[in-house]
């Protein structure tokens, strides 16, 4: 009973807290309550966040220059009685100025291109006859259809909108199309994947908690495409190799 | 409701049958008000002109009437999601889909299009000295494109059937297998026909541009808002004809069974490609030329001249070159495999050069300046912030891995708002605002234009800053509701107020248009104390300005001719000018057009021959009849 | 004072056309990129099943033949001489003409084999392609009789002149997008 309540509490903790730091702008992004795609459970979903938050660091600075000489320059030199009348110089540019900020700019770039492209070498997927072929995983067939989701695992076991994970095991899903273009998303986990008719397309990724996350279909398909979501739960490797078998 | 339509039932929501209540209630108040105000001259005066100030007005007007309409889809759409499992009304699922659909489409072809070339229109020819359009006839030709696509597309909505597989209408979903109504047949037929008009509109900027500029504007002094037209205009002749044949291709699927973008046979994900090798350089298309007003409006404003001009003109270029290399990072989902995503990903951080480049010139410019707060100017400060905003979210979204998380939620909504209204929408009032005396002789009430700037840009931040979070929380695009558990009731509750805030602030923008018409009198030439060539000609601008050609020898030459308290230097020009005539028949090839579009969408042969070989029969009857015309200026010229 | 007005006006619209071909030329590389995609040795039928080289050959011949007899005509505007227009003009008629009757022929060939729009997307993206020139090329036709109207009606010599070459590149434009299509469409499965 208490922890109920205790459990509420905080819900109502963190809602007003996301609606006061929502009011001051990037504070939610630093407060408790962690935003899903930000909280990962496993190596891949960790490097995307990384690269989020990396992005995002960066960018703070160039946002924070712009903002800094946009209100500097705004309240300095706007209209006064005293320079109504005044007829300011012209100023046609400076090389070096222009250099800088250019230079700089692209220096902030490759920073950011460095860890991007070493992630995106690493992590994109691919068509299922360029990728090689990983015995020790375990593989999953995801099929996609207007408007649900079936997993057939390695024993032919298959279950409907509902997709069970060992722990810590490598997972390779092959996800297929029976219709239109989906899109297969577990934000904690990996990031999307469009799933294509007449293509097969392999995803990879380890799970590194246990827990229970909320799957849906993120590209757009078609009437009911709002309730096309699916619950991946991760559980122990002892507790899946039961569970296949049931 | 279902209704008893000749022995067979027809069900129709009840939204189209309070629009069709609500459109038959109001035509006759409209067509009454024209009567009563003898207006029918007018209305037939703008039916037969060619005139390039009259021509951009109507594309204004058209445009803004159009903004009402993707306004009110917007604001049904952040109803339906103000709290979690809503059912507001009828807009669930698929009439949800058919929400977001035409609200992206008419936002993006028939508002930000349309009310970007009506100000190129008004004020392209008038900044670089010409007296009219290169092809007057043509660019008529071209708003009745847009108007009869425009038309094609809204009627979809009183058809009850609405295109329904968004904007970007990704195949195998948008073919006839998987969306069979006549919505998305609607779709291609709107897009192509006003598509086809802005291709002829960017052909006859670009010749306007090259040959009819006033004597001595060399390009290297050519304002700003003209660089950002040519740029955009080149833009549009190789992302256009794209679009065109994708939209063709398209239709083949869909009416004549061939299986292009199917999932079988065909490549949906060619599909895909084709839509952003358009799509991607549109966004800089309607980008591009709000940059131009913004500099000119910063400029004039600050009362100094452009910071780092050639970096300006080189950037827009780069931004348009770029542009074009960019397209799949809105498919770095599709699993291109990693080589492809890596060179998008470095292409499309590269194109945020350029883009910071013209931020700093802009600021600078500012520097040491003295800046007055009027309306456009408010409207182009706002810009400089959300913009950005906008820019380093876009850098975020290109780093592929980080992208596999944004894509298709509502960060890359947030996103896409932030820069489309941040720099189309916000670029579009400060042009309103600011050459409102151009087009009409009246400048706009700058009080409550300030009103509408500041309740305008609370409301937006309001409604697209959560989105980032909505985002990363998990919502992805183009769903019509959320449970109340997924932690995304408030900030859907907070865009949803502030989507309520930004459309009231149009209430200000009609109440400005009501007062400045009925009280304020004609402005003189030059009310903002300018610093083009716009602002030498009277207010409006006259069918034939440019009496005297001015010599134009600078950037900015009006203004230093002011300070020098003198008048530009006059040209001994002996160019002929394009000649405007009054002509009827761009009228009925819209009309025609229009007719053309709905026998095939429902596929009626006989009508498709008819207006077919009508249509076709306007190549010849304009040859034949622009020779009289022509034959009877040279005699009077003699 | 008019002939100069006139030149002005003519080479706007030279310059605009130009642009409009390059508009064009976006189009067809569109359909060309779209025929690369679907089109293989593998798809069945094949392009080697389809296509007869006979029918090419002669569209072939017959199409840049019409562009060299349209230099008939040019020769005739600088000349000043009606009489070599016509000739030009009419011979370049009758060959467009004959160009879309083997079109057609060639068409119905194919889909009388069974090879029809529908048969597979190496198909559609042929006769897409394949019949949005040949379109071009009726148009052309159709031009070309507007153009003796014009001729015999009298107009201005001078505008006349003008007319017919707007037209002159028109033609030229779409024999060349021809010999691509004979390049990049036929030749790989024929020749």
């Amino acid at each position: 009973m208490l922890d109920v309540r205790i459990e509420k509490l905080e819900k109502a903790v963190c809602f007003m807290k996301k609606l006061v730091s929502l009011l001051l702008i990037f504070l939610p992004l630093l407060s408790g309550c962690q935003l899903r795609a930000l909280n990962p459970n496993s190596e891949r979903a960790s490097d995307q966040t990384f690269l989020i938050w990396f992005s995002f660091g960066l960018m703070m600075i160039v946002l924070s220059v712009v903002f800094f000489l946009f209100v500097r320059f705004v309240s300095k030199y706007k209209q006064t009685e005293m320079n109504k009348n005044d007829i300011p110089r012209d100023v046609k540019g400076n090389k070096k100025l222009e250099i800088t900020w250019t230079t700089l700019s692209m220096l902030l770039l490759v920073i950011l291109a460095v860890p991007t492209v070493a992630i995106t070498m690493e992590s994109s997927p691919e068509l299922a006859e360029t990728s090689l072929e990983n015995t020790s995983a375990l593989h999953i067939n995801v099929t996609a259809r207007q408007y649900s989701w079936s997993f057939q695992y390695q024993n032919g076991k298959t279950s409907e909108n509902q997709l069970i994970l060992p722990k810590d095991k490598e997972i390779v899903l092959h996800l297929k199309s029976d219709d239109v273009i989906h899109s297969f998303w577990v934000p904690e986990l990996s990031g999307k994947q469009d799933v294509l008719p007449g293509k097969e397309i392999i995803l990879e990724f380890k799970a590194d908690q246990v827990g229970t996350f909320l799957g849906k279909c993120a590209e757009f398909c078609g009437v009911n495409h709002t309730n096309m979501t699916f619950e991946t739960k991760v559980i122990t490797q002892n507790k899946y190799a039961e569970w296949v078998l049931e | 409701m279902i209704f008893d339509f000749w022995g067979s039932h027809v069900t129709v929501p009840s939204d189209i049958i309070s629009a069709w209540i609500l459109t038959i209630i109001l035509a006759p108040i409209v067509l009454f008000w024209i009567s009563k105000k003898k207006k029918w001259p007018l209305v037939r005066e703008y039916m037969i002109t060619t005139n390039h100030r009259k021509i951009g007005t109507m594309y204004i007007l058209f445009g803004v009437l159009f903004f009402i309409r993707g306004g009110i889809d917007a604001l049904l759409i952040r109803t339906q999601l103000a709290v979690p499992e809503n059912d507001f009304w009828v807009f669930q699922n698929d009439k949800y889909n058919e929400l977001f659909s035409t609200h992206g489409t008419v936002m993006i072809f028939f508002v930000a299009m349309p009310l970007l070339i009506g100000l190129m229109n008004v004020v392209v020819p008038l900044q670089i000295g010409a007296r009219d359009l290169a092809f007057p006839y043509l660019n008529a030709v071209s708003f009745w494109m847009f108007l009869a696509g425009a038309l094609v597309f809204n009627l979809s909505f009183f058809m009850n059937s609405a295109p329904n597989a968004g904007w970007t209408a990704y195949a195998p979903l948008s073919t006839d297998t998987y969306t069979p109504s006549a919505g998305n047949d609607y779709y291609i037929f709107g897009i192509q026909i006003s598509g086809l008009g802005t291709i002829f509109t960017a052909i006859n900027m670009i010749v306007t541009i090259f040959r009819h500029r006033a004597p001595g504007m060399k390009l290297t002094i050519m304002p700003l808002f003209s660089w950002s037209t040519l740029i955009t205009s080149f833009l549009i002749l190789v992302a256009f004809p794209v679009l065109s044949i994708a939209l063709f291709l398209l239709m083949f699927d869909r009416m004549f069974g061939t299986g292009f973008f199917h999932g079988g046979v065909g490549s949906p994900i060619y599909w895909q490609h084709l839509f952003w090798i358009f799509g991607h350089p549109e966004v800089y298309i309607i980008a591009l030329p709000a940059f131009g007003i913004f500099s000119e409006v910063i400029s004039t404003f600050s009362r100094k001249r452009i910071f780092g001009y050639p970096a300006m003109v080189l950037s827009l270029a780069l931004i348009g070159f770029m542009g074009f290399m960019v397209w799949s990072h809105h498919m770095f989902t599709v699993g291109l495999g990693p080589l492809a995503n890596t060179f998008f990903a470095i292409t499309t951080m590269l194109i945020a050069v350029p883009t910071g480049i013209k931020i700093f010139n802009w600021l600078f410019t500012m520097k040491g300046g003295v800046i007055s707060f009027t309306t456009p100017m408010l409207f182009a400060l706002g810009f400089i912030p959300t913009f950005v905003m906008g820019g380093v979210t876009g850098v975020m979204l290109s780093a592929a891995p980080a992208d596999f998380q944004f894509h298709d939620t509502y960060f890359v909504v947030a996103h896409l708002h932030y820069v489309i209204i941040g720099a189309t929408i916000l670029g579009v009032f400060a042009g309103i605002y600011y050459w409102y005396p151009k087009m009409t002789g009246k400048q706009l009430n700058e009080k409550l234009g300030k009103w509408h700037f500041w309740i305008f840009i609370i409301g937006f931040h309001m409604t697209f800053l959560p989105m980032h979070f909505a985002g990363l929380q998990g919502m992805p695009r183009r769903v019509y509701t959320y449970q109340l558990g997924e932690g995304l009731f408030e900030f859907n509750l907070i865009s949803t107020i502030g989507a309520f805030l930004m459309g009231s602030s149009m209430l200000f923008l009609a109440l400005n248009l009501y007062k400045t018409h009925k009280h304020s009198p004609n402005v003189g030439n030059d009310p903002w104390d300018g610093r083009t060539l716009e602002w030498t000609v009277s207010s409006p601008s006259p069918e034939q300005p440019f009496k005297k050609m001015p010599y134009v020898s600078e950037l900015d030459a009006y203004w230093y001719a002011k300070l020098e308290n003198e008048d530009l230097s006059e040209a001994n020009d002996t160019r002929p000018a394009p000649v405007s005539i009054k002509t009827i028949q761009p009228v009925i090839l819209s009309g025609l057009l229009f007719a053309m579009s709905i026998s095939f969408i429902y596929q009626w042969v006989w009508l498709m021959i008819i207006t077919g070989l009508a249509v076709l029969s306007i190549f010849p009857i304009r040859s034949l009849t622009s020779r009289n015309e022509y034959v009877e200026k040279r005699v009077k010229h003699e | 004072m008019s002939n100069e007005k006139s030149s002005e006006h003519y080479n706007d619209k030279r310059l605009g056309f130009f642009i409009y071909l390059i508009v064009e030329s976006v189009m067809f590389a569109t359909l060309f990129a779209t025929y690369f995609v679907f089109t293989s040795e593998q798809s069945t039928p094949s392009p080697t099943d389809v296509f007869e080289a006979k029918s090419v050959i002669i569209s072939s011949f017959v199409l840049v033949l019409s562009s060299a007899t349209l230099l008939i005509s040019e020769k005739g505007l600088s000349n000043k001489s009606p009489r070599l227009i016509v000739l030009g003009l009419v011979i370049t008629f009758l060959l467009g003409l004959g160009f879309v009757g083997i079109e057609i022929r060639e068409f119905f060939t194919y889909i009388n084999e069974g090879y029809t729009l529908t048969t597979n997307v190496f198909l559609s993206s042929f006769y897409v392609l394949v019949g949005l020139h040949a379109a071009h090329v009726l148009f052309g036709t159709i031009w070309m009789i507007l153009l003796f109207y014009q001729l015999m009606a009298n107009i201005p010599f001078s505008l006349y002149v003008e007319k017919q070459r707007i037209f002159h590149y028109y033609w030229h434009f779409v024999d060349l997008i021809w010999v691509c299509i004979v390049i990049f469409v036929y030749k790989p499965y024929l020749f």
